[in-house]
């Protein structure tokens, strides 16, 4: 009832959808513009940014919160435009939010969660304002092309998605949703005349749950969109004095950490953000690792290892003057306790001869199970760069690259989707026993919504699986 | 309604074949040709619309001739007949006239699906059937055999490239007139009969198959694109040597639902009804099959058979070493005949009696008539406009089997839109089409013209995406008031639905200002669970949207506001607990008609058209020319670009002529002024 209550309310609110999205580039940039339209802008705005709406037209800086959880995402401008003075004639927003993926994603997701939006299709917002009559001839001979490009974009990138993993699943799934909507829909249009063997709803049944399970799990489990929110946690582990608080001073560029010559300074965790080639960068510093009678310093080991545990990253500091005994133990280290992706760091280069160094080199790299070795001084900034290179590309794999085509962007498409077709399939089996018709409407919305992301699913394609699976005929 | 007396048929016939020697006219503004259930309606609706019409069938005995199965309705099907009927159109009376089995299918899956269907008694199907048409006003029946269309130039202002502006018939050397000439030929378009290895010429048993002359023309002369479909009838079987005891009975609803909103009750009273029997294969018949199909012509050839009412060969040949249902129905109240529903065959007439005698009641069946395959020519109807008028020729109006669709109600339903739109054209009114998101009438007529069919098409509701709207409860809503302004409902009728479109109305109304919190509810509803986590007020709708809240019980608590519309209680529990589901389509459907709404020229050149399109596009849009860019956005191979373009075109096409127009007056209104200033003071 309360789901109706919802629908009802939304029904008599809003005549259109609300649609929103990045109207900026994608990739880098200083400032992103978000763009929303339609009746719930302001439902939109208000639930994010503050509850009173700021004066038409004019930017405010307000700190955009996401509206389920009341954290924080950024601080940014808005700009409220009441209907019909927007560029889509309708009510519109506009947030100017910091450009990195990390607070798009969030933004957008954020957005995602306010009732009655949904992410704009290609051209949507240039079509909403051309048929409110807000462009001219001009304007909207380009519409097309504009739209041709956007969905070419948006082909390229589903196509690239669906080539992956991620597009097996979900078309995987879309199969499944499709055999289970035929079987129902068989159930209903011939049941009454046909042998339709009683087993089909139960399999349908079966088939819901499975699914929605299987979704929302996908939802739950979907650890990239978690790490562009709060960002990456890189975690600096190693032995005592080996220039972990030297390796997070040099990364955040300031003392960060109290760096001293004794063993066993750092004892709890530092934690810093720091921006690693555009993406948010959780960098923690951690209690060097050793045996050790004190009391604190056994907590800060205990903490530093169950922070290497939880890491999306974590860099192994080794002093490079320590070893070869050294790589013995921190392959002990590797294979005991790091399960994540790891950067082997070798400090303290500047100790060493430049023959030493390149045999390091040569040899390490030779070793199998080894993470990525990097040679480098936190003293001298020698082999610096080629670090930063390396910890980019990792942590760009980690949060998926923007420029690549910004599956940041399409993944919040579709866990909107994704979430839209959890909601369907409970409408399935909210009616199951009670209306067939409205349990079988869930199903078909739960297709719609996967069809935006796999394609669209017709009647004919439905009563294709029908007409294969059943023998009907009277 | 039901107790009327039917006129009586004989003294109408003696009429109407006095006429056909000198007929009175040689000027109709519609004529209807065949007299099926298409052609009923079509003549019907023309002349409900105001039209002069004429309905020219080879026999009129045989109007309303059921040509397969005694029974109206089902799942789909009931739904059309629910429309035709709020559109005023006879199938659904008729249904009730001559049901003697009714039943709603589907009772336990929800509303929205509910399928309305009677076994009926064919005679006096046919008999409701001819005395409504020979007494409707401005309709003349009469027996002919067309043997030609006229077919002339087109008038220059409206699109097309040729006109149909009247028949020849056989056997006559006078040519008649008409404004839109309406072809529902059915199977008899180019038809020939099978049974075993002998084949011939006709679209039904017993009647003389149609000229050739008319296939003809549509093929040559109209250059129309053709297609061929097959289908076929199961044996009649003789009652008494039926051994019912071996079958399992199927009684019909103990209380009849009646299929039109203007009947209360049936005709045949609740226990007079006759059940119907199930019975089931037996590997004897998978053997009969395979052993005879050498003797099977029809299942040789390669004419699309539909799939979903396929021949009992088929069925044996798809899915082997299953055993198939086989419904045993009656075929009227005093018939001395079985219909076997789903034992349609076409193998030789001793082969058949083999075959049902391996089903255990038919062991000792005697065949009154066997069954028969019928191949015949559908114009692909992709050819039509959603008015159901060809595209390329003015005036000529196609509806039922000959567009590929199979099923009394399919046909029933295109023959009262092409009726429409026949009787439209001749009082020079523009075309109408039936969205497809406020009817089943729509779904089908876009299907066809939009996708045109590859084996005969039925309704069936998966094919309605807005299937909760489109009840058969609320099909009057939908239809009857719009159907008004048509002209093609009677003003009895549209009282009717006013009324009860302003009584649910204030129904509802009163139902949702009857707002309790939960614990009120729960005081005066106690069996009913109300959710404890809903702490707020909970109106009256609300609380009929729970399973086991009925509007006689909520009326019972509330008499005084509630109880005057008793009459309307299961309509209501049914509005109540589909609303919020309405209420979501809504938005859908409102961007749909707007698209929808926007039609594109019918002259237009795609292959020219000055607008960015790709090759690919330009050529989808050049085949299958949609008549509104809705119809547009169904294509297969349409972008969303080429939708833009479109839309864009069609806008800035519309407003450069209104530009033009204006300019032209102000130029005209400019030179008055000059007039007028040179005119002496």
């Amino acid at each position: 009832i309360l789901v109706i209550k919802c629908c009802l309310f939304q029904g008599g609110l809003a005549d259109a959808d609300t649609i929103f999205a990045l109207s900026s580039g994608y990739g880098r940039c200083g400032v992103a513009v978000v763009r929303v339209s339609g009746p719930a802008s302001a439902t939109a705005l208000r639930s994010m940014a503050g509850h009173r709406l700021p004066p038409p037209r004019t930017a405010l800086l307000r700190s955009i919160t996401d509206p389920l959880s009341g954290e924080m995402l950024d601080r940014g401008l808005v700009l409220w435009f009441p209907a019909p003075h927007s560029f889509t004639g309708e009510d519109s927003v506009e947030f100017h939010i910091h450009g990195g993926p990390a607070v798009i994603t969030a933004v957008l997701q954020a957005l995602g969660s306010v009732p009655g939006t949904r992410p704009a299709e290609a051209g949507e917002f240039t079509r909403r304002a051309f048929q409110a009559g807000k462009l001219d001839l001009t304007e909207v001979e380009g519409l097309g092309d504009l739209i041709h490009a956007e969905t070419e974009a948006q082909r390229r990138q589903a196509l690239r998605q669906m080539s992956g993993e991620l597009g097996h699943i979900y078309r995987d799934w879309s199969h499944k949703l499709k055999r289970c909507l035929a079987h129902i829909e068989a159930f209903i249009d011939f049941s009454e005349d046909e042998l339709i063997e009683d087993g089909v709803l139960d399999q349908a049944d079966r088939s819901v749950c499975d699914l929605q399970s299987q979704i929302e799990q996908h939802l739950r489990d979907e650890r990239r969109g978690e790490r562009l929110r709060s960002g990456v946690h890189v975690v600096i582990a190693g032995a005592t004095n080996a220039g972990k608080s030297s390796l997070l001073n040099t990364l955040c560029q300031r003392p960060a950490a109290i760096v001293s010559p004794i063993a066993g300074t750092t004892r709890d965790i530092v934690e810093t953000a720091v921006d690693i080639g555009g993406f948010p960068v959780l960098l923690s510093d951690t209690a060097g690792l050793r045996e050790s009678a004190d009391l604190v310093e056994q907590e800060g080991v205990r903490r530093a290892r169950e922070r290497v545990q939880q890491a999306d990253l974590t860099l192994l500091v080794v002093d490079s003057t320590c070893l070869p005994s050294d790589v013995q133990r921190a392959a002990g280290f590797l294979s005991e306790h790091l399960r994540n992706m790891c950067l082997l760091v070798l400090n303290k280069s500047d100790l060493l001869p430049e023959t030493q160094r390149q045999k390091l080199k040569m040899e390490l790299r030779g070793v199998s199970g080894l993470p990525a070795v990097c040679l480098l001084s936190c003293q001298t900034n020698e082999g610096l760069k080629d670090f930063l290179t390396v910890l980019q590309s990792s942590v760009k794999t980690l949060c998926g690259d923007p420029l690549a085509g910004a599956p940041t962007l399409t993944q919040a498409r579709h866990r909107a989707h994704l979430q839209q077709c959890v909601a369907a399939l409970s409408q399935f089996q909210r009616y199951r026993d009670s209306d067939l018709a409205l349990a079988a409407e869930g199903v078909r919305l739960a297709l719609t919504s996967l069809g935006r992301i796999t394609g669209r699913v017709g009647a004919e394609e439905i009563l294709d699986i029908i007409f294969k699976d059943f023998c009907i005929g009277k | 309604m039901l107790t009327k007396k039917l006129q009586p048929v004989q003294s109408f016939l003696s009429l109407v074949s006095r006429s056909v020697g000198h007929f009175p006219r040689q000027h109709y503004d519609v004529i209807v040709v065949g007299g099926g259930h298409a052609g009923t309606e079509a003549a019907a609706a023309a002349a409900r619309l105001g039209a002069e019409t004429l309905l020219i069938t080879q026999k009129i005995h045989t109007i309303g001739a059921l040509s397969c199965n005694p029974s109206l309705g089902g799942v789909g099907k009931g739904h059309l007949v629910r429309e035709v009927d709020a559109l005023d159109g006879l199938c659904g009376r008729a249904g009730d006239w001559a049901g003697i089995s009714f039943s709603i299918l589907n009772r336990r899956k929800g509303p929205a699906v509910w399928g309305p269907r009677a076994q009926l008694d064919r005679q006096r199907y046919r008999e409701f059937m001819q005395s409504e048409l020979l007494s409707t006003p401005r309709l003349t029946v009469m027996e002919g055999s067309v043997e030609e269309l006229l077919v002339t130039d087109p008038n220059p202002e409206q699109p097309g490239q040729h006109r149909v502006n009247g028949i020849c018939l056989a056997n006559s050397s006078h040519p008649i007139s008409a404004s839109s000439v309406v072809l529902t030929t059915g199977t008899f378009l180019s038809g020939s009969l099978f049974i075993g290895q002998t084949t011939s010429p006709g679209g039904r048993i017993g009647d003389a198959p149609s000229s050739a002359g008319l296939s003809h023309t549509l093929r040559e002369r109209l250059g129309l694109k053709v297609g061929r479909l097959r289908t076929g009838t199961p044996p009649r079987i003789v009652k008494d040597s039926v051994d019912l005891s071996l079958a399992t009975l199927n009684p019909p609803d103990s209380s009849p639902t009646p299929f039109s909103f203007m009947n209360t009750h049936t005709r045949c009273r609740p226990e007079e009804q006759l059940p119907c029997y199930l019975t089931y294969t037996t590997p004897g018949v998978e053997r009969v099959v395979r052993e005879s199909l050498h003797l099977n012509c029809h299942i040789q050839q390669d004419a699309k058979g539909p799939r979903y009412c396929p021949s009992i060969e088929s069925r044996v040949l798809r899915f082997p070493g299953r055993r198939h249902q086989v419904w045993l129905e009656p075929e009227g109240l005093t018939s001395d005949l079985l219909y076997p529903q789903g034992l349609s065959m076409t193998m030789p007439p001793d082969v058949q009696l083999r075959l049902i005698r391996e089903i255990p009641p038919l062991h000792k069946a005697e065949i009154h008539m066997p069954g028969y395959g019928v191949q015949y020519d559908f114009v692909c109807p992709t050819q039509l406009s959603p008015s159901l008028q060809v595209k390329s020729t003015q005036g000529l109006f196609l509806a039922g089997q000959i567009n590929g669709t199979t099923g009394y109600e399919e046909a029933a339903a295109q023959g009262l839109w092409a009726g429409v739109n026949a009787g439209r054209r001749a009082l020079s009114k523009p075309p109408v089409a039936l969205s497809r998101t406020e009817s089943y009438i729509g779904v089908l007529i876009d299907d066809l013209v939009s996708r045109g069919v590859t084996e005969p098409y039925r309704m069936f509701t998966s094919r309605a995406e807005f299937r909760t709207s489109l009840r058969p409860d609320n099909a009057d809503l939908r239809l009857t008031l719009k159907g008004f302004e048509l002209g093609c409902v009677s003003s009895s009728r549209h009282q009717k639905a006013v009324r009860v479109k302003n009584s649910l109305q204030d129904a509802l109304a009163a139902l949702q200002a009857l707002s309790l919190s939960t614990t009120s509810w729960k005081r005066k509803i106690p069996d009913v669970h109300v959710s404890e986590a809903n702490s707020n007020m909970l109106s009256g709708i609300e609380m009929l949207q729970y399973k086991d809240v009925s509007f006689q019980v909520l009326a019972s608590i509330f008499p005084e506001v509630l109880l005057p519309f008793m009459e309307f209680s299961q309509r209501l529990k049914i509005e109540a607990v589909y609303r919020p589901h309405c209420e979501s389509n809504k938005r859908e459907i409102q961007r749909i008609q707007e698209e929808e709404n926007m039609s594109l020229p019918e002259d237009i050149d795609y292959l020219s058209l000055p607008v960015s399109l790709s090759q690919e596009v330009r050529e989808v849009l050049h085949r299958a020319r949609p008549s509104t860019l809705g119809a547009a956005t169904r294509l297969e191979g349409i972008t969303p670009a080429a939708v833009v373009n479109l839309f864009n075109y069609v806008c800035f096409a519309e407003k450069r002529k209104k530009t033009s127009h204006g300019n032209q007056r102000r130029q005209k209104e400019g030179r008055e002024e000059e007039l007028c200033a040179s005119l002496p003071q």
